[in-house]
């Protein structure tokens, strides 16, 4: 087991340092290709009719001078043992992870990130607990009473949950219960160590949007594994001995159908920690996505790097969890 | 899709008893009561009565900077009225009134020498900081000399180190042992800036933010923008980058000494990164006071508001001190003739122009003038019928095509911003209209970060990619003619690369009295009849075809006292606001 993680581990830091090449590749080598220089990229960063001598100041002190391994070599060298800035007075120290200096408010991107990440780790964990639970559950239920009214109602509304896109609900959620019927009014960010209460208030709507989408899809495949599971002949077996119906369904059938569903939760949620965009977007609230929307508009790199590398190590650490649970659960992993 | 039919159908009825039907028409405020438009002429529900409340700012996106020496946009620089004080500032009073220079921090407006090569101002004495430290004349110098250094502070205006000497000086930051010798400070409430050249304009650069003092020990550079030391009537509580701005009182401002401001409110909060289409919901249903960008509100709003004769009570259309419009090149054939530049002035429909723009509440009123009305000089004329022929002149452009020898019309290059989806409207009007005389346009867009660096502010591109038309707008640094028409039409700010007298218009007359409005002899009354000149020689020329006034759909929030349209940044006067 321990050399299952160790091997997990060592393939998750290269998938990192792989990600980082490709965006820093991206951002930084395409401009270039383009037959964009530092000048013209420079010209970018410094306010409207700046002189020849400012841009070239911004060159010089954005690092786009340089030659672009140097550049991601810096970029390197400040995750793992920080990196020095010069904020005018004075020269300031920027510990390790440090992902540079944004080159629009010129101020350090990590700290940027760890503000945003509250925000999307309060929206992603609550509305992964609903959808979970709430998907699970209706999957369960549907499978069990196949064809029943409940069955066919609760699959045409899971169809409708996949169907229509998260800044329609989201919208369509925010008209009725924000400002027709003021049921969660003046929906904004409120951390929860400064109200809790309002902090759960204010994300009702983004969790029930959100889990709304995803709940239906883990409904429809809770059901489908739950109808080919129920169908085994173990599942005869354990009936046959005598087991109760509850324990028959959770501990037998459930079991085996949350195996493809682990899988799939670990993904969502790796990919919604490093920043659900749409909804923070419609709900306005200042976390990772849209911290990463507002990186790619103002086009700086830095912060584009940074908030990539971090969805990357989430959903490298999410699918690592993922494996590791899996081994836990089937012996046989552990040894492939 | 049933759902929001009923949204629909729900939200056209609003709040109010009205839904549908005609809008009201705009009637001044009687003794400050809500109307529509009420705000552009009147005080709406004036008020100097402090109240505990906190005063609610939201905005679509960040700040370019909150640091007052390092920002560039209009509400910036309203906003930052409430912490930092300039040397000069705009009289806090509706309408064209507003346009008026006041002092801020200075005792009075700046003496100008017999040479105009200095001007010298004297600072209220017994003012403080918001951390109870005396202002003194040092802390305005250091505050315009920490500008120097664009690679800290990259974003505000270089108007100082173009007008002031020591061209090489790089600021405290490179150079902390170095002086700007261009500006002294003989005592400690007396600072004189010695220029290189006359400028009579100099009292409308002291009322940039940029001469907002800065204590030097306070100084963080890059970092002051999360803490900037107040001068105004409040200071900042915290500020966290992305989310929040919070501003609570400044004990220590003087109320007395800073006439143009108020105290009415307890905090002030600016939430940012908010969506614009929320931002406006939440203003409509009173969550929200102050749409902080104040360019007005989205087509969603527009729609509710002007459909519902009780929430048109509470907006204005304000006049958004910018113009929209039109360059005509004349350095590209066959627009080198002035017949075949007027013949477009004429073709345009300028409805459909300012129906791209988003119509008369949300884009403007048609304009004719390349100055803004109520600027010192600006008298309406319409020398190619945009306001008596809105939709297009077609005989007068067929005229004055067959005069410039192209009577079945040319082919040209159309310049514009493609990430900018009014301005591929505005093109595609204009494609339109032209090609009913002849002319035949072919659309160029181009990324708006580069537009002026690259393309269109490239007089060598112009040429030799036929952009004989490109769009363009202004808006003024300040309300006079030097900062609506220099950069545009003056001959000798023709540059290689961000221009922005992209007419390439060189005309002598026009050169002569921009240096005649620059003399310090000339009196405040004949630089506004230069500058009045020029707009008619511009317009004569057919180098600059206006679309419109700029203007935006403005709401009030139900709460707010003491709203008004603020002329000098075309939204509401930020400095004033209270709330009952």
């Amino acid at each position: 087991m321990i050399t299952f993680i160790i091997r997990r581990l060592l393939t998750a830091i290269f998938l990192l340092i792989v990600v980082s090449m490709i965006t820093f590749g991206i951002f930084f080598l395409i401009p270039r290709l383009a037959g964009q220089n530092a000048y013209e990229l420079a010209t970018q960063y410094v306010g409207r009719n700046p002189t020849r001598a400012a841009i070239l100041q911004m060159e010089a002190k954005l690092g786009l001078n340089e030659s672009l391994p140097v550049q991601y070599w810096h970029f390197l060298s400040g995750i793992v043992a920080g990196a020095h800035y010069n904020d005018g007075p004075s020269v300031t120290y920027c510990p390790p992870p440090c992902f540079g200096y944004s080159f629009r408010s010129q101020q350090p991107v990590w700290p940027q990130m760890v503000s945003a990440m509250p925000v999307t780790v309060s929206l992603a964990i609550g509305a992964a607990i609903l959808w979970l639970l709430g998907g699970v559950a209706i999957g369960v239920l549907s499978a069990l009473r196949r064809g029943s009214i409940f069955d066919r109602f609760s699959m045409a509304v899971a169809l409708a949950g996949v169907s229509l896109p998260i800044f329609f609900t989201g919208l369509i959620s925010l008209e009725l219960f924000s400002y027709k019927w003021p049921i969660f009014p003046n929906v904004q960010w409120v951390p929860i160590t400064s109200n809790p209460a309002l902090w759960a208030r204010n994300l009702v709507l983004p969790w029930v949007t959100l889990a709304f989408l995803y709940a239906a899809l883990y409904a429809r495949l809770t059901r489908a594994g739950m109808l080919e599971t129920m169908n085994e002949d173990y599942i005869r077996t354990a009936r046959a001995k005598g087991l109760r119906e509850r324990t028959v369904v959770v501990r037998h059938g459930l079991r085996a159908a949350l195996t493809p569903i682990l899988t799939i939760f670990g993904m969502d949620l790796g990919l919604l920690l490093g920043g659900a965009v749409l909804t923070e977007s419609t709900f306005s609230l200042p976390g990772l996505g849209q911290f990463t929307i507002l990186a790619i508009q103002n086009q700086d790199f830095p912060e584009i790097m940074g908030v990539v590398l971090l969805a990357a190590f989430f959903i490298v650490v999410a699918n690592m969890l993922v494996d590791i649970l899996y081994a836990v659960v089937d012996p046989r992993v552990r040894t492939a | 899709m049933l759902a929001v039919l009923a949204l629909a159908a729900c939200s056209s009825s609003s709040t109010g008893t009205g839904g549908g039907g005609s809008s009201p028409s705009s009637s001044a405020a009687a003794g400050g009561a809500a109307a529509f438009n009420a705000g552009n002429t009147g005080v709406v529900n004036p008020s100097s009565t402090k109240t505990d409340a906190t005063l609610n700012y939201a905005m679509s996106s960040t700040p370019d900077s909150l640091d007052p020496g390092n920002t560039y946009y209009a509400w910036t620089w309203n906003f930052s009225r409430l912490y930092a004080t300039p040397l000069m500032t705009y009289k806090s009073c509706p309408g064209a009134c507003g346009n008026t220079l006041v002092p801020g921090l200075a005792t009075a407006p700046g003496t100008q020498s017999a040479d105009g090569l200095t001007w010298t101002y004297h600072i209220k004495s017994g003012l403080k900081f918001s951390d109870g430290e005396p202002i003194t004349s040092a802390d305005v110098k250091y505050a315009i000399e920490r500008t120097y250094d664009r690679s800290v502070l990259e974003n505000g205006p270089n108007y100082f180190q173009t007008l002031l000497g020591d061209p090489k000086y790089p600021g405290p930051y490179k150079d902390p042992k170095g002086d700007l010798t261009s500006i002294t400070t003989p005592d400690a409430t007396t600072i004189v800036f010695h220029l290189v050249s006359p400028f009579p304009d100099f009292n409308y650069v002291a009322a940039i933010p940029q001469t907002a003092p800065v204590p030097q020990d306070k100084d963080t550079g890059a970092n002051y923008q999360l803490d900037p030391v107040s001068s105004g009537p409040y200071m900042f509580q915290s500020y966290t980058l992305n989310k929040e701005a919070v501003l609570v009182d400044n004990p220590n401002w003087v109320p007395t000494e800073d006439p143009q401001a108020e105290q009415l409110v307890s905090k002030i909060t600016l939430t940012l990164n908010v969506n614009a289409d929320d931002i406006d919901n939440r203003l409509l249903a009173g969550d929200l006071d102050v749409d902080a960008a104040g360019t007005g509100v989205q087509a969603a709003a527009r729609a509710k508001i002007l459909s519902s004769p009780t929430l048109m009570k509470s907006a204005d259309v304000a006049p958004g001190n910018r113009l929209w419009f039109v360059y005509l090149n004349t350095k590209v054939a066959p627009l080198t003739n002035l017949a075949c530049r007027q013949a477009i002035e004429y073709a345009a429909n300028k409805t459909d122009l300012q129906t791209a723009l988003g119509g008369p509440y949300a884009g403007g009123s048609i304009a004719s003038t390349t100055l803004l009305p109520g600027m010192p000089g600006y008298t309406s004329f319409d020398d190619y019928k945009a306001l008596s022929q809105p939709t297009g002149d077609i005989t007068d452009a067929k005229a004055a095509l067959a005069k410039c020898g192209q009577p079945n019309g040319f082919t040209v290059g159309v310049a514009y911003r493609s990430d900018r989806p009014k301005e591929v409207a505005e093109a595609q009007a204009l494609q339109a209209a032209l090609a009913k005389v002849g002319i035949t346009t072919q659309l160029h867009g181009y990324p708006s970060g580069s537009y002026y660096s690259d393309f269109a502010g490239s007089p060598n591109y112009v040429h030799t990619h036929d952009l004989g038309i490109d769009f363009g707008g202004w808006s003024p640094d300040w309300p006079d003619g030097y900062g609506m028409l220099d950069e545009l039409v003056n001959g000798n700010t023709i540059v290689p690369a961000g221009n922005t007298n992209i007419s390439e218009e060189n005309n002598p007359q026009i050169n002569a009295l921009f240096t005649d409005a620059a003399k310090p002899t000339t009196s405040p009354a004949q630089q506004a009849a230069d500058y009045g000149q020029i707009d008619k020689l511009v317009m004569g020329d057919a180098v600059i075809l206006p679309e419109v006034y700029g203007k935006g759909l403005l709401y009030r929030g139900s709460d707010l006292t003491n709203v008004y349209a603020y002329a000098p940044f075309g939204m509401y006067n930020y400095a004033v606001l209270g709330k009952s």
